[in-house]
């Protein structure tokens, strides 16, 4: 078990910039997910760790150890692929043995062990077969035996639930969690599923495009958003974003949404009063819908568009302008398409980017 | 009728049966009947050799007609596994059969060797590593491929005259034997390299390379994963590939015609050439004797092909279930 520490690790494939200048902390036990897109370079992190591939410049360490340049059969790390790589001309029992067998331990040691993981994956019965013979969540445990049977410093999981169906995906969800606090190994997970990387992780690395997004835990990345990309992946259905204007009101700088004017105090509108154009940003759990402004929130008046109902909420989707905006409501409310509504929000629950920089304001130095 | 029923039913039990899969049974009749009929001529052409070894002379289907018996001998066969040649043929010649089986067996063993080996190691690297000009290589075998292989004998056969008179002058008995060996299957498994260089490839392509990673990342040595990880996994093409360079060597005629035969004097013999001897004065050949030595010389060929169609169809479509 150890810490693993990136600094400034760039990783280049030809004139394609994978990834950019990444600085980070994994700490020794924790859970942290890497959270992006398709394409934004999540997986090349995790490949630079195991050593699969070699960073362009900067350099990756193990606690003390300066794993850069070492090997990926010298740095002690486990790893469950996404479509899980079982060598499929050896049964379970010798795919779980074979990192075991490579170190030269004793037969009666290796057994030991083996059965001991299988135990705690459930998978003992399977022990005698083939991964042709195995259903996918059958293959993952084994792969995840696999990984855990060397006692590695750092468990890196890729996409390991993704090539599952939805109720297996979170019950193995919950046994993850549970496995990894018990063993407290220092896992990395990569996912593009945010509510995955809520529910399991204990920090959170949001990554776009080859470059860090956020880093923070499942709350701070929900409820503060560092910026417009965050706030705009992070969420289901994800934040809503609305252009508004800059205007002084009695001396004081206000946000103006359509016709909507919003007066914030002290330290925000001083922050506000240095641009002229933001982006509002809310969350469509944190709106409510009433036929008239609310009193002590944030009114904007709105023309609904759709209603999707999902059973236990439904999803209005309303036009503000010429900007969709979404609101999650009871199941009970199902305005008319075309009627006019308020969203009200509670003026906390606002946040505010710049659209040039697309940063959080909260997070802007004055 | 009886072998389209019986596909029929080989069909039937082998898949289950829905819409997509159900047997098209009249499809399968008239493919059935074309390819007996195609085939005819080639078993009708097995059928009267093998017959004609057995016989005092030559079968050639004309006595079915005409109403004639086939007299009967296993005479050739005993004259010829037993090498005692001159007795039927005029000229004093005796040939040790299973010393040309032996060395039949020494050539194509040796093909079927080098060829897996060679084609095994470059598959792999062609799959799997990057390194400069790799695909202006690949080209290049593929160009390789397509020169027949007689156009390239005179000037092997010009460095193989040079290499015995210089580097193995004076070099004499077991060490020349194992040089001409050597030589001619070298030269013979050169021919087939180029293509299976390109199915080890295939086959190894279709290994996703996150299983070469996890064997890596379990901790084995680049070696260790090509050997316990890569290889078992290509097995079947490794299998097809043994084989059919086994059958190249073991068929071949011009290379050890010119190398083991004609470069030596005349020293060693294979079933190729031995063949080639018995019919070589068609006014003086005892056919039915050549016709044994065909049979012996046809016999890996249709037990090979017998016993491992599916996988020889499977090397051919490069595909290697998991």
């Amino acid at each position: 078990m150890v810490e693993v520490r990136l600094e400034s690790v760039s990783k280049r494939f030809g004139r394609v910039v994978a990834l950019h200048e990444v600085t980070l902390t994994f700490e020794d036990g924790s859970f942290t997910a890497i959270l992006g897109p398709s394409g934004s370079g999540k997986t090349t992190l995790l490949y630079l760790i195991a050593g699969i591939y070699k960073p362009s410049s900067g350099r990756i360490y193990f606690g003390d150890r300066d794993v850069t340049n070492m090997p990926p059969n010298k740095r002690n790390v486990g790893l469950v692929f996404q479509n899980y790589a079982l060598y499929p001309h050896m049964t379970v029992y010798d795919n779980i043995a074979f990192p075991l067998r490579l170190k030269k331990l004793p037969r009666d040691e290796i057994d030991r062990r083996v059965r001991e993981v299988a135990k705690l994956l459930h998978i003992e019965e399977l022990l005698e077969r083939y991964p042709s013979q195995l259903s996918g969540g059958q293959q993952q445990r084994v792969a995840m035996a696999r990984a855990l049977v060397k006692q590695p410093d750092v468990l890196l999981l890729d996409e390991p639930l993704s090539n599952l169906d939805a109720l297996l995906r979170i019950k193995i969800r919950a046994e993850l969690k549970r496995l990894q606090k018990d063993l407290g190994i220092t896992t990395i997970y990569v996912t593009h599923d945010q509510s995955e990387a809520l529910a399991l992780a204990d920090r959170i690395v949001v990554i776009d495009r080859g470059r860090i997004q956020q880093v923070g835990t499942p709350d701070e990345v929900y409820a503060r958003p560092r910026n417009l990309f965050v706030a705009g992946f992070i969420g289901s259905p994800p934040a809503n974003l609305i252009p508004a204007k800059i205007v002084a009101r009695s001396g004081s700088a206000c946000v103006a949404i359509g016709d909507t004017v919003y007066c914030p105090d002290k330290p925000l509108s001083e922050k506000l009063a240095r641009f002229q154009e933001v982006i509002v940003a809310f969350r469509p759990e944190h709106a409510t819908l009433g036929e008239e402004p609310a009193e002590n929130m944030v009114s904007i008046e709105a023309e609904v568009y759709t209603v999707e109902t999902l059973g236990k909420e439904n999803i209005v989707t309303l036009l503000v302008g010429a900007t969709p905006v979404k609101v999650v409501v009871e199941p009970s409310v199902r305005p008319q398409p075309g009627s006019k509504l308020f969203i009200n929000v509670e003026p906390e629950k606002l946040m505010f980017f710049d659209p040039e920089t697309e940063l959080n304001i909260e997070y802007i130095e004055v | 009728m009886a072998l389209a029923g019986l596909l029929r039913r080989r069909v039937r039990v082998s898949r289950p049966v829905d819409a997509e899969t159900y047997p098209k049974r009249r499809l399968t009749l008239v493919i059935a009947a074309a390819v007996l009929l195609a085939s005819l001529p080639m078993l009708t052409t097995y059928i009267l050799l093998v017959l004609s070894s057995f016989s005092e002379t030559l079968v050639t289907g004309a006595e079915f007609l005409e109403g004639k018996p086939i007299r009967f001998t296993l005479r050739y066969w005993e004259a010829l596994l037993s090498g005692r040649l001159s007795a039927i043929v005029m000229t004093p010649v005796t040939i040790n059969v299973w010393e040309t089986i032996l060395n039949t067996l020494i050539v194509a063993l040796g093909v079927s060797l080098v060829v897996t080996l060679a084609s095994t190691l470059a598959g792999y690297a062609f799959s799997r590593m990057r390194f400069r000009f790799r695909e202006r290589l690949m080209e290049l075998i593929i160009l390789l491929h397509a020169f027949p292989g007689v156009t390239l004998l005179i000037g092997v056969y010009l460095l193989y005259i040079w290499t015995l008179a210089s580097l193995l002058h004076g070099v004499g008995g077991a060490g020349r034997a194992f040089a001409v060996f050597a030589y001619t299957i070298l030269a013979r498994a050169s021919l087939e390299i180029p293509m299976s260089v390109w199915m080890m490839k295939g086959f190894f392509d279709k290994i996703p390379w996150e299983v070469e990673w996890s064997a890596l990342i379990d901790g084995a040595s680049r070696i260790r994963t090509w050997l316990e990880v890569m290889l078992p996994q290509v097995k079947p093409g490794i299998a097809a590939l043994a084989i059919f360079s086994f059958l190249a060597g073991w068929e071949d005629f011009i290379y050890v015609y010119v190398f083991l035969y004609l470069g030596t004097e005349g020293k060693y013999l294979t079933l190729a050439t031995l063949i080639d001897q018995l019919v070589g004065n068609l006014e003086t050949a005892e056919l039915p004797l050549a016709a044994a030595a065909g049979v012996l010389y046809l016999l890996p060929t249709i037990a090979f092909f017998a016993l491992t169609q599916r996988l020889l169809l499977e090397a051919y479509t490069g595909g290697v279930k998991a």
